[in-house]
This record gives C-alpha cells, structure tokens and sequence, in this order.
C-alpha cells in the first residue's frame, strides 16, 4: 500500500521535473501496470560502490591509527586480526548490471546467471584455442608430449562454495560439477600448459597438515634399543603399544602371542597394517596392552596406537602418507542410542497391518 | 646373438691370455641355453625336495626337504589317518608330500635304537595346535610300515569319546559300552594297512562270539577281523580280542609292533556320551577305550608306543592349552608316565621357506603378489610360522 502510493507520488515530482512546469503540481493518480513501470529508480539492495569501499577503507586506517596510539603500539607495523576488514564486512556484492536505459551491460543478462555462463564460454574459448596450439603443431610435425599432469599435483579443484564466491552468483550442483568437467577436460588436452596461469586460478593447493600427527621423539632403554609409545581406541576399547626397534616381527598382546590372542584372520591384518604401510614388517618388536571393547575393536585400537607409536621412527613424508591413509585417524563410530518406540537404532518393530 | 659372442671374444683376448681362455669358454656355456635353463630348473628343486622316499634314510641332511610317498603307498598304509585337508591336498596336486622335520628325526633315531627285550617305550608329540603333529605321527606309521611293523594306527582317539550314535550295553561285561560302527570301520581299515601281517599271525586260544559264532584257535588273526566286520554287533569284542592276542604275540619277537595313537588324551578325560538315563558316560566304561587304554601300558615288549596329544578335537579343554600335563591331566599323566616328550614347533625360517617354495613349485600361490618379498613376509606374519595357517591362508590365494 505504501509502495503504490510511493509510486503515485514519484510519478507526479517526475512528470513535474521532465516538464519542468514549476508551481503546477498536479496530483493525478495513474495506475499502470507493472510491467510498464520504470523499476530503475527503486532502490534495490545495497550496493557498495569502488569509492564508498575506497572511504571506509581510509576510515579505518585512520582508526587503526587511533587504536594503535591508544595501545601504545606503533602505528605503523600495527595489524589485529580481530579488527574487521571493510572488505570483509561489506563483501563485493555484483554492481548494478543495467544502465539507465534498462539494456543490461553483459549479452548473458537474461540467462540469468551471467558470470557462470560468461566461464563456460572463456573457458571453451581458451579450449579451442589450445585446439588451434595442437593443429598448428601438427602440422608443423612436433608431437606435444604430456606434462600436464604433474602440475596437477598437490592442488584440487575450486569447491563449490569458492566458485560461488568468485563469481558473485548462486550455482546449482549440475552447474558446478558441469564447469568442472569442462575444466578438466581443458587440462586432458595435450597442449594445455599455454593456459596454465588461467587453470591456477581454479586451483587451491592442500594444505599440510602433519604437525598435528608428529610424535615425541625416539626413546632409548638401556640396551640402546630404540623405542616408542602410542596409545589407541576405537569404540571402547583402549591400547596402549611400545615399539622396539631392531627386531624380528614379535608381537605381544597383554601377555599373550598375537597369534593366540587373535585368533581370526581379519585381526591380524589389521596389526599388520601399519607395519606393512612403512614396509617395517619382519623389523619391529611390539609389546601390547589393551582393554575394553570386543575383539575387532581392539584390533582397530592397537592399530592405532602402533601407528602413532610408528610416526616417531618415521619421516614427515612417511607420517603424511599415513594421515592420508587414514592410519592415524581415531575411528569416531561408536555405538548409536537406541531409541524408543524402536527395537533398536534404526529397527522399528514389525508392522503388522491390523 | 653371435655378434654379441664374437665382441665379447674380442674383449676377452685383450686381457691377460690365460683368463681370456676362460672368459671365452664361460661365454660359450652360456650361450648354450638348455644346459642354463637345466641348471635353473634343478637348484630351486633341491632347496625344498628330495628323491629319498624311504624314510629310514632320512636323516638331518634331508631336514626341510619334501619327500613324497607313492599313492598306492598312501592307500595301503594310510586308508584313515591322514588329516583332512592334507588329504584334501592330496587330491588336488596329486602327490603326498610331506616334510622331513628335525622332531620326526629324532624319533627315528630313537626308534631305531630301541631294544625289543625292553618294555615297549612311548613317545609323545605334543605342541600348540596346528604345529603338524599329527603328521609327524604319520611319519612315523610310514616310516614302520616300511620297515616292516605291524601298524595299530588310530586317527583320533576323539572321535570315540564324541559323536556316537550308537551305544550298545557290552554283552562281554555288562558295565561297559560297545561302539560297533567306530569298532567295524577301525577293523576295516586296520584289515586294508595290515592284511599281510594279519594272516600269518594265528590266534592263540578260542573267542566265542555269542551263540552262533566263535573262532578256533590257531586261525589267521584276518578270520576275526573279517567277523568283526561282518557282525557288526561282535565288533567291539572283536578288537578286544586282537589287541590282546597282538600284545600277547608281540613279546614273543615275532613280529614288531607300533602302537600309533592320534589325541591319547582322549582316552582320560570326559566324554560328552550320555546313557539311556541321561548320566554322563565316563571314558573306561567304554570298551574300546579301556581296551585301548591297556594297549598304550608299558607292560609289553617287541615295538613302540607313539602318541600324540591334540586340544583340536578335545572336549572341555582350553584353546591354548598344549603341555601334556595340561591336556592329560592328573590321571592321563600318571598312566602315561614315564614317556618321552618331543615338541613338534612351528616353522622355523628354514621350513617356512621351503613351505613356500613348495607352493609357489605347485603354482598353488595363484595372487602375483604371493612371488613378491613383500608376499612372503605378509604370509610369514599372518600365518605366525604356524602350519595349519599357512596352509589356509595359501589355499585362500
């Protein structure tokens, strides 16, 4: 209701302007329809223009000073992380995309996600391109060999959420996994290393993330053997295990050989594991303790606890490979909570029509 | 081929004259192929075979070494005993072989150095489960039944203290229990090891059945077995009756004697048979049990008594008990007692290896990481050196 009467009074300062009649203010009420209407003038969500950003920006260094003086820090070198940055709290939102006679800037206004489409059809561009590369090649007799590949390694592909952010509009799953694969496709040609810096952008490298996993360093008994400790659960279970260097594959669990212990073969595989992994097999003694749980878990126990015990003897390479084999992660399952008006977890009781 | 030899000549003439002469005919024997490939074919052979079938030869040179008996052997001397899937084996690679291990060595030389005037000693094999006792034991039984012996083999002693169906009240002593079905198939397959021995031994006194049956004395020791066997109901008294005349005989020097029982802690401990009334039947009010009990005394001379104590059959017995006090028990031990123990361990480094040469010579090891150093050491930590697993795990392969 507001709104139309905003309109009606809009119209007439309007027509009042572009005839420029002054004293003759005319109060008519027009109703139009909404598809003619001239939505321009209606302000739409914020938009922070390059200059408003480029204000806050000096406000704020100015402030930083002030703090800075306040703090007694120096004013120059001063940098918190808790201090948000204007650009953060004002994110870049896309500026207006039409101008003032209501044609839109980009020829893929109307498809409605301009900037996701606009990338599908760069990146085409930049394959047929690499295409043409490959032809003039060819003909010039030079086969182009593969050394894309290695590029490759140690980096991932956007997620979804970062392509979002990049190209200021909401993508649907088909929409990402579809620009993906053009991605990848653009990688598979031979001749793709022309585009690399343009692939770069699309790329986050991992990040390492082993000084977590790193034990303490190896300790010495009075032999000087070498020997490390490493605890484990899984359910629950919990296992302790000490590790000696320089033996001959020997494993004791609370007492007993690890044969007798375990009995079933699926839990041996799992002592061996870790072992194995770091190809230590026939070299390492261990001595085991553990508790609780039944029998699989504490074989998922003491696995965990022999890794862990192993990162001590290993390099940070090895202690790597064996976070991304998942040796050094705690298993988090445990037991789901029965519920009621269920037989258990997930069982509902039998269902009986009548 | 013929250039490569040629240069390499060139390069042999330049160095000092004499080695050159070898060099080159070093180069000519291996250029000749088939005299290389026999050469290949023969070392990986000799680490873990041998073409010694006899087992009174085997000595510690053959340590570790495969031998195989000849199927028709295997039918005649061991028609029950073997173990399943040694059997099973059998079947599929078409030959028995069987590894000369340092126990089984050893309790030839013992048996070879026995003195038939003496009371019969007895041997017992004992170690964890899987160890491969019950083939050290059909060692042995090869090993008399070459030499001659007459061989009392009984497979496992468990299987007459479990499972029975038929239980019959003993018409001979009204306290005891007869077993005719485990009776029958023991004569047979006793009848089948032995036939040859069986018709020159003659009865010494006269057995009557029942009513209508009965045996003379002086009549092949083969007439009784084969009445056995046919009235099935006689056949417990039937065994009886052999082992008595065989004990009796046996002192004599006539013949030699080997006594080979499978889990003799069977014979005192707990059956898992019940009576008509529901009360537990205990191991000496069966016949054959008591009967046999009285073979495995040392009250006799003219042979040897080898046993084997086995938890995988038992009843009532912890999984990793295995020291003979453990699974004989205050009563086994002391009947038993005095017996020679030998320990039969689990694979040392040097029979592992030949184990495993074994199956991969058999292309048993299918799985192309099984070849591999990195195979054979996960093989060697499943398995633990223990035979019986690496048997299962290399069947699974």
């Amino acid at each position: 209701m507001a709104a139309a009467v905003r309109r009606v009074l809009w119209l007439s300062g309007v027509s009042g302007a572009a005839r420029a009649r002054p004293g003759a203010q005319t109060l008519r009420l027009i109703c139009t329809s909404t598809a003619v209407q001239n939505r321009s003038h209606i302000p739409g969500p914020p938009v922070y223009t390059q200059d408003f950003i480029k204000e806050q920006t000096e406000e704020f260094n100015l402030g930083k000073r002030h703090l800075a003086n306040m703090m007694g820090e120096d004013p120059e070198t001063f940098t918190q992380e808790d201090i948000d940055d204007p650009k953060e709290l004002f994110p870049s939102k896309s500026v207006c995309q039409w101008g003032e006679d209501g044609r839109p800037f980009h020829f893929l206004f109307y498809t409605g996600s301009q900037s996701y489409y606009s990338l599908l059809h760069e990146i085409y561009a930049k394959l047929l391109r690499i295409q043409k590369y490959e032809d003039e090649m060819r003909a010039q007799g030079s086969f182009p060999g593969t050394g894309n590949e290695l590029k490759l390694i140690g980096s991932r592909w956007l997620i979804k959420e970062e392509l979002e952010e990049m190209l200021l509009d909401k993508l649907s799953d088909q929409d990402y996994s579809l620009c993906i694969r053009l991605l990848e496709r653009l990688v598979a040609s031979p001749c793709s290393g022309i585009e690399e810096e343009y692939m770069a952008k699309f790329r986050r490298g991992y990040v390492v993330q082993v000084q977590r996993f790193m034990n303490e360093p190896l300790q010495y008994d009075e032999q000087g053997v070498a020997f490390s400790t490493g605890e484990g659960k899984r359910k629950t279970a919990r296992a302790t295990v000490i590790v000696y260097d320089n033996g001959s594959g020997k494993i004791t669990v609370n007492g007993v050989h690890y044969i007798h212990y375990f009995p079933i073969l699926q839990d041996r595989e799992q002592l061996m594991f870790p072992a194995q992994f770091l190809d230590r097999l026939g070299k390492l003694d261990m001595v085991c303790t553990v508790s609780g749980g039944g029998r699989s878990s504490q074989a998922g126990a003491i696995r965990l606890a022999i890794a862990r015990a192993l990162t001590s003897f290993s390099t940070k390479n090895e202690v790597e490979c064996m976070r991304q084999a998942g040796l050094l992660t705690s298993d988090p399952r445990l037991k789901e909570r029965k519920k009621p008006g269920q037989e258990g977890a997930r069982r509902k009781f039998t269902w009986k029509k009548r | 081929m013929l250039r490569g030899l040629s240069s390499a000549v060139r390069r042999g003439r330049t160095l000092y004259a004499g080695r050159s002469l070898h060099i080159t005919a070093r180069i000519c024997l291996n250029g000749i192929v088939n005299q290389d490939v026999q050469i290949a074919e023969e070392k990986p052979r000799a680490i873990f075979r041998t073409s010694e079938s006899n087992p009174a030869n085997h000595t510690e040179q053959h340590d570790c070494q495969h031998y195989s008996i000849p199927l028709e052997e295997v039918k005649v001397i061991f028609p029950h005993g073997l173990p399943r899937r040694f059997k099973e084996q059998i079947e599929t690679f078409k030959e028995a072989c069987l590894m000369v291990r340092k126990p089984a060595v050893e309790l030839f030389g013992y048996l070879k150095s026995t003195n038939f005037a003496q009371p019969a000693i007895r041997y017992v094999l004992y170690g964890e489960s899987g160890t491969g006792k019950t083939m050290t034991l059909c060692h042995a039984v090869h090993y008399c039944a070459k030499q001659g012996w007459l061989v009392l083999h009984i497979p496992d002693a468990h299987l007459l203290v479990k499972n029975c169906k038929q239980l019959l009240q003993s018409s001979y002593k009204t306290e005891r229990i007869d077993q005719p079905l485990q009776a029958s198939a023991w004569l047979k397959n006793f009848r089948t090891s032995n036939e040859h021995l069986l018709r020159e031994i003659k009865t010494q006194q006269k057995y009557t059945w029942n009513k209508w049956d009965s045996t003379e004395e002086g009549r092949p020791l083969v007439e009784m077995v084969e009445q056995g066997i046919t009235r099935m109901k006689t056949a417990t008294d039937v065994v009886g009756a052999v082992l008595k005349e065989l004990k009796r005989q046996c002192s004599l020097g006539s013949f030699k004697l080997l006594v080979a029982v499978d889990g003799v802690n069977a014979f005192w401990g707990k059956t898992t048979l019940r009576k008509r009334d529901k009360t537990l039947v205990s191991p000496e009010e069966l016949a054959l049990v008591h009967n046999l009990r009285k073979m495995v005394m040392n009250d006799w001379s003219g042979g040897a008594i080898v046993t084997t104590i086995c938890q995988t059959g038992s009843v009532f017995k912890p999984r990793l008990a295995y020291l003979p006090h453990e699974l004989l028990g205050d009563e086994g031990f002391s009947a038993l007692e005095p017996f020679v123990p030998i320990q039969v361990p689990k694979y040392s480094e040097k029979e592992f290896e030949s184990c495993y040469q074994y199956y991969l010579d058999r292309k048993w090891l299918q799985h192309e990481k099984a070849r591999t150093p990195d195979g054979r050491a996960e093989l060697l930590f499943l398995s633990g050196a223990n035979p019986a697993q690496l048997e299962r795990l290399a069947a699974m392969l």
